[in-house]
């Protein structure tokens, strides 16, 4: 199964990522138009409100797309670099709620701590979290050999409900009358990036890493193992004597943590306090928004803006063009629909080009 | 400037499919919003909200809006896009929105908004508190004259001290009746897991209990699910239903269901806005508004023990009077008694 | 003459802008093992594609029986009586042996007859002895090849066509194979054989076809043709070479002298490899020395796999001593999955096996500029057909993989060369280019362990020789040195199980 998977995920280059996802937009767009006249609706009006809605003035984009955009990025990059190591982590939702209680038991409780380190122990902390959520099925995979889809899945349920006993018991607010926990301290909070936006330095933060997952995968000697593992472990162990077990626990853990920090971030620039249902399954969006990228650490930046922006036109054509709440799935599943498959066209017609240059019999 | 200008160049894009909504209607006529984080199909409480906008639009002329939201990221954004877009009320219906609606109210100190069930309060951010314990207790005294076998259950979703409240109700209520009544309570902490609902109704029906109340959404279609087969059996089991009137729901074992006119009680929560009565305190909604009550099936009106509907008559006016006060467990902060 | 069962004209296939077929014509006559030949990339594979329905052509005409058929699905060919038997296995290696038989046979077999009888009836009409309980995944690949055969014949094909079956069989087996042919052939059936090795195909064929860049360019009794006049047909105006296509040690191909013994550069000693099977390799000792050729002979799956991951540092022993070099080269058997990355370009590639070299790193960075010229080098020095090294490596064909694997792993200057099976499947420029690297490096003084299937090759290229046979490696005297003498040794231990190895453990260690 290892060869296939390896196989079946192609790293692209951006420009070819942000055409192929150009493309999955339009014919999703078409798709949901005529589904929208099918009942009933004016696919104009709805299409208007979902762009204003996106992109409808810059303090919408600023405040509501980039805002909406910042844990797809985060958990986006999460995935594609356990999928760049061809590690199936499925999990980015569980580490996701990990790394938000951790942040938000330090927002609350690290009052201690000097007010400049408390933000970088909110975020390490939530980053540590996701970690340590993902070191489990690390451990089984490695060990044991057991697959880490049906872990990181399992774990996920694990993380969800620990939020929801978080909320209900140790973390409860101080009155302990409602199903969430107190606000962090301000210190705690994410700083704005854009004075008078809601645009918070998770932003900043999102951008940081996918630079610096870009320069690592691209420039430095543990990006072309991770790289080499993931295209074909054979090989890799084989002609690059490399040791797969390291770099696939290196990339799980930093998967993990990366999602973690989406918890984190989550908790310290936007929510302040944790809520059973914080995630509307990110984690799981993650994986369109990496394979989109094509998981390229920059596209995933691009394709997260695109799903965020999504999101937030759907919100907009909810309130200002009437279309019913459904709709957000429903258009979220033709673009995944729609990714898959333009990606297994793309990924034909690159084999049937390998084919003809190698001049198979 | 420059901001004004990148403004205009995204604003002009957008004019081109048609960019609606946020300069319409300065006409000086109410805009009221409403924020649910369930569907507004769910026949409850939901839905209760949705025909609420409704209301307000056909009664007051307003121009109305509706998002369901998914996560708390988005609740901060939704308010963002409502008061930007001019909306005067927005009416929030659920306790976790409270957080957000403290942050928006001082940010939009000219926008109203109005979280149900919630518990904190603003100039411009007010609790709508729902008396349904009223309704439960009168639903208890039904529940205790239907019961042969000397015992009723509960069946909640999330444990919140609104639901709490309903419970206490309905056994004071139960006990005004038979002062040994068993009362079984079981929390699934879900709202809408069905299966969860009916394995725990299942459950106290087979400790004895034969009449079930529920304080669930969506879920309840599991409770009615699991009363229905046992009357199916051949046992002589009921059902209470709650929030809204879902005596038609399962009418054959419902016996009657206490309910909260969510529309009523918004159509008067705008009414009491458009007159400046709304602000720095709850809005209460009770028996004596007509917005709780309790409503027997009347198809099963020849299963009601006689005399039965007389009390409840009179409990209804006592507790309108104010001779009956209804246990209820208290939540709004500041509010006299309250954790 | 006997009568014609299958006749193709002008059989043309293309994919995307390569031709593979380009007018092939093939004629199968009952009662006659038919020949078919061609070097790598000759269009064999595609012929016998084609010919079992798995491929549809693109143009000209395929009949049987005189009348025109269409084949759209080994179905179809199953219908009009043509059987394959595949170079790489179909088996389902978690069933039996029995399963894997009765696999897609219901329908196909005479009624009430039974698959257990009908399988038993035919081993003893044939003589391909299999074990029919353990599951096929413990049985060795010569096993795996009669099972292959008996597949085939339990469906009572008119038109047999076998895909290179020699490839994997001792010379014993071989000749069994050849006898077993031409007793079905005796039958009244077309038998049809289809390989590259010119020594196979002249010892059991009646006439031949070969194939050359997809076209049919001779056709012959196989008395008619003389070896050289097949060869000239075979590979046209390029390079010969002879050990290839199975002609014997080429002339200049003298033995390397004896080993120095103060140049020792490997030293295994009572080395076992253990997996939950069992041994894959018990007791070896090996030592090479600097400036020679050892040859490892082998049937696949005897553990020279595992002998060769040892040599190259890439598998640890369970037990035993293992002295290495610091530097080794290895030259994978899979090419494509082991020895490169196919998404990789040739930059890439070449880095996998020169990245950790300091020239090529400061700290955590790599140095891609470095590691480029030497990609550049190896592309115009090696002489790698490919546009340029931004060319991925699943784009190359074999050989240009291998010229780039080969090119890579000498740039490593390294003191040990290990090479499994290093020409397998190669066309003839790029084996001789193979053959002529590892003599040269050998010049040079770098040790080589050259572990292959093929004994020509070993003989040719090999100072001193070892076969292994069931994860024993035995010394090839000077006496047994020729093909069948190492043949004998090779069958040694062939077919074990993990309960074999258990049993032979246990007495053993008792």
């Amino acid at each position: 199964m290892a060869d296939v998977q390896a196989q079946s995920v192609r790293s692209v280059g951006a420009l070819e990522s942000i055409l192929t996802g150009a493309v999955a937009v339009a014919l999703t767009l078409l798709t949901g138009a005529v589904l929208l006249l099918l009942g009933g609706f004016d696919p104009i009006a709805a299409g208007g409100a979902m762009i204003g809605g996106a992109f409808g003035g810059w303090n919408t984009f600023v405040s509501i797309t980039l805002v909406r955009s910042i844990p797809l990025i985060l958990t986006g990059l999460a995935v594609a670099l356990a999928f760049r190591a061809g590690v199936w982590n499925i999990g980015a939702e569980g580490q996701l709620y990990a790394g938000a209680i951790a942040a938000v038991w330090v927002g609350i409780r690290g009052g201690a701590l000097p007010a400049p380190l408390l933000v970088p122990a909110v975020l390490m902390s939530a980053g540590v979290a996701g970690a340590l959520w993902a070191l489990v099925p690390t451990l089984m995979h490695l060990r044991l050999g057991v697959g880490e889809v049906i872990t990181t899945i399992l774990m996920n349920f694990v993380g969800i409900y620990l939020a929801a006993y978080m909320v209900h018991g140790p973390l409860q607010e101080a009155r302990g009358v409602f199903p969430q926990t107190g606000p962090i301290a301000e210190a705690a909070r994410l700083p704005m990036l854009l004075p008078g936006s809601r645009l918070h330095w998770g932003f900043g933060v999102a951008l940081l890493l996918a630079a610096a997952l870009a320069v690592v995968v691209r420039r430095t000697r543990f990006g072309f193992e991770l790289r080499a593992v993931g295209a074909s472990p054979e090989a890799a162990a084989v002609s690059g004597r490399i040791d797969t077990s390291r770099v696939l626990l290196v990339s799980f853990l930093g998967s993990g943590a990366i999602a973690g920090l989406a918890g984190g971030v989550e908790i310290s620039g936007l929510t302040h306090a944790l809520y059973e249902d914080l995630s509307p399954g990110w984690g799981y969006t993650a994986i369109a928004v990496a394979l989109l990228a094509g998981l390229n650490p920059a596209g995933v930046v691009v394709t997260g803006v695109l799903f965020g922006a999504l999101q937030a036109g759907a919100g907009a054509m909810q309130r200002d063009a009437g279309i019913p709440a459904a709709w957000v799935g429903v258009v979220e599943a033709l673009v995944i629909l729609a990714v898959l498959a333009i990606d297994r066209i793309r990924r034909r017609a690159g084999a049937l080009r390998a084919a003809g240059a190698r001049g198979d019999e | 400037m420059s901001r004004n200008v990148r403004t205009c160049l995204l604003s002009s894009l957008v004019a081109l499919v048609g960019c609606g909504g946020s300069s319409a209607s300065d006409d000086g006529s109410l805009r009221a919003a409403l924020l649910t984080s369930g569907p507004v199909s769910d026949a409850g409480w939901y839905a209760g909200a949705y025909d609420g906008l409704l209301l307000i639009q056909d009664s007051l002329g307003a121009t109305i809006s509706h998002q369901q939201t998914a996560t708390p990221a988005e609740f901060d954004e939704a308010f963002l896009a409502y008061a930007s877009s001019g909306y005067d009320l927005i009416f929030a219906h659920g306790f976790e929105y409270q957080d957000a609606a403290v942050r928006a109210g001082s940010q939009f100190p000219d926008v109203t908004i109005v979280v149900s069930g919630g518990g904190r309060i603003a100039d411009n951010v007010v609790p709508l508190i729902f008396r349904l314990e009223e309704g439960s207790y009168l639903a208890g005294m039904a529940a205790a004259a239907m019961s042969e076998t000397g015992m009723v259950g509960m069946v909640g979703g999330v444990a919140i001290p609104p639901a709490q409240g309903t419970f206490r109700a309905f056994e004071a209520g139960a006990r005004s009746i038979d002062p040994d009544i068993r009362v079984l309570e079981t929390f699934t902490g879900d709202w809408n897991d069905v299966a969860a609902a009916k394995e725990a109704t299942v459950a106290q029906l087979s400790r004895g209990a034969d009449v079930i109340i529920h304080n669930v959404d969506a879920a309840s279609f599991g409770v009615f699910q699991a009363v229905r087969e046992a009357a199916a059996d051949g046992r002589t089991v009921w059902a209470v239903g709650m929030n809204s009137d879902q005596n038609d729901v399962a009418p054959d074992v419902i016996i009657g269901s206490a309910v909260i006119r969510i529309p009523q009680a918004f159509l008067e929560t705008a009414r009491r806005w458009e007159t400046g009565e709304v602000g720095g305190a709850p809005i209460y909604a009770s028996i004596r508004e007509g917005v709780i009550d309790f409503v027997f099936n009347p198809r099963l009106m020849d299963r009601v023990p006689s005399g039965i509907v007389e009390r409840i008559a009179a409990a209804r006016s006592d507790i309108r009077s104010g001779a009956l006060t209804v246990p209820r467990v208290r939540f709004v902060e500041d509010e006299v008694g309250a954790p | 003459m006997n009568p014609t069962l299958v006749r193709l004209r002008g059989v043309e296939r293309r994919f995307g802008s390569v031709v593979a077929l380009a007018g092939a014509e093939l004629e199968l006559r009952a009662g006659e093992v038919h020949g078919v030949l061609g070097a790598n990339g000759a269009g064999k594979s595609t012929l016998f594609n084609v010919l079992g329905g798995l491929l549809r052509p693109d143009g000209g005409t395929i009949e049987v029986d005189g009348r025109p058929v269409v084949l759209t699905s080994p179905r179809d060919a199953w219908a009009h009586g043509i059987g394959l038997v595949h170079q790489h296995f179909t088996l389902v290696p978690t069933l039996t042996v029995s399963e894997n038989l009765a696999l897609g046979l219901r329908g196909a077999l005479e009624p009430g007859l039974s698959v257990q009888r009908a399988v038993r009836e035919l081993i003893e009409r044939t003589g391909l002895d299999v074990p029919l309980q353990p599951r096929v995944e413990e049985l060795g690949v010569g096993d795996r090849q009669r099972i292959e055969i008996l597949k085939a014949l339990l469906r009572d094909p008119r038109i047999l066509v076998l895909d290179e079956p020699t490839a994997v069989l001792t010379p014993d087996e071989i000749e069994r194979l050849f006898d077993l042919l031409r007793e079905l052939a005796g039958e009244g059936r077309a038998v049809t054989l289809v390989a590259h090795k010119l020594d196979d195909v002249l010892a059991v064929a009646d006439r031949v076809t070969v194939l050359r860049a997809g076209r049919t360019v001779l056709t012959a009794a196989s008395g008619e043709a003389d070896q050289s006049e097949l060869v000239r047909a075979m590979v046209g105006d390029g390079v010969v070479d002879t050990i290839a296509l199975g002609l014997g040690p080429p002339p200049s191909g003298a033995p390397p002298s004896a080993p120095h013994a103060e140049r020792w550069v490997v030293r295994l000693r009572g080395v076992d490899v253990e997996d939950e099977r069992g041994w894959r390799l018990h007791k070896v000792d090996l030592d090479v020395a600097g400036g020679e050729v050892v040859g490892v002979a082998g049937v696949e799956g005897n553990g020279q796999r595992e002998l060769a991951r040892v040599l190259a540092g890439r598998l640890e022993a369970t037990r035993g001593t293992v002295e290495l070099p610091e530097q080794i080269g290895f030259i994978p058997q899979n090419r494509s999955t082991e020895g490169l990355i196919g998404e990789f370009d040739l930059v890439e590639n070449v880095a996998l096996a020169l990245y950790r070299k300091p020239e090529f790193h400061s700290g955590p960075w790599l140095r891609w500029d470095g590691m480029k010229r030497v990609a550049e080098e190896i592309r115009s020095r090696y002489e790698v057909a490919a546009p340029s090294v931004a060319t991925l490596g699943g784009a190359l064909s074999g050989g240009n993989q291998q010229r780039v694997i080969v090119g890579r792993e000498l740039e490593m200057s390294a003191d040990l060369l290990v090479a499994e099976n290093p020409t397998r499947g190669l066309d003839v420029s790029a084996a001789a280019f193979v053959h002529d690297e590892l003599r040269r490096l050998a010049s040079e003084g770098v040790a080589i362990v050259l572990l292959s299937t093929d004994l020509d090759e070993v003989l040719a290229l090999s100072g001193r020789i070892f076969a292994i046979a069931a994860g024993t490696l035995r010394p090839v005297s000077s006496r047994a040195r020729d093909r069948a003498g190492i043949g004998a040794l090779m069958l040694r231990g062939e077919r074990r199980t993990a309960v074999d190895s258990a049993l032979e453990r246990g007495v053993d260690d008792g």
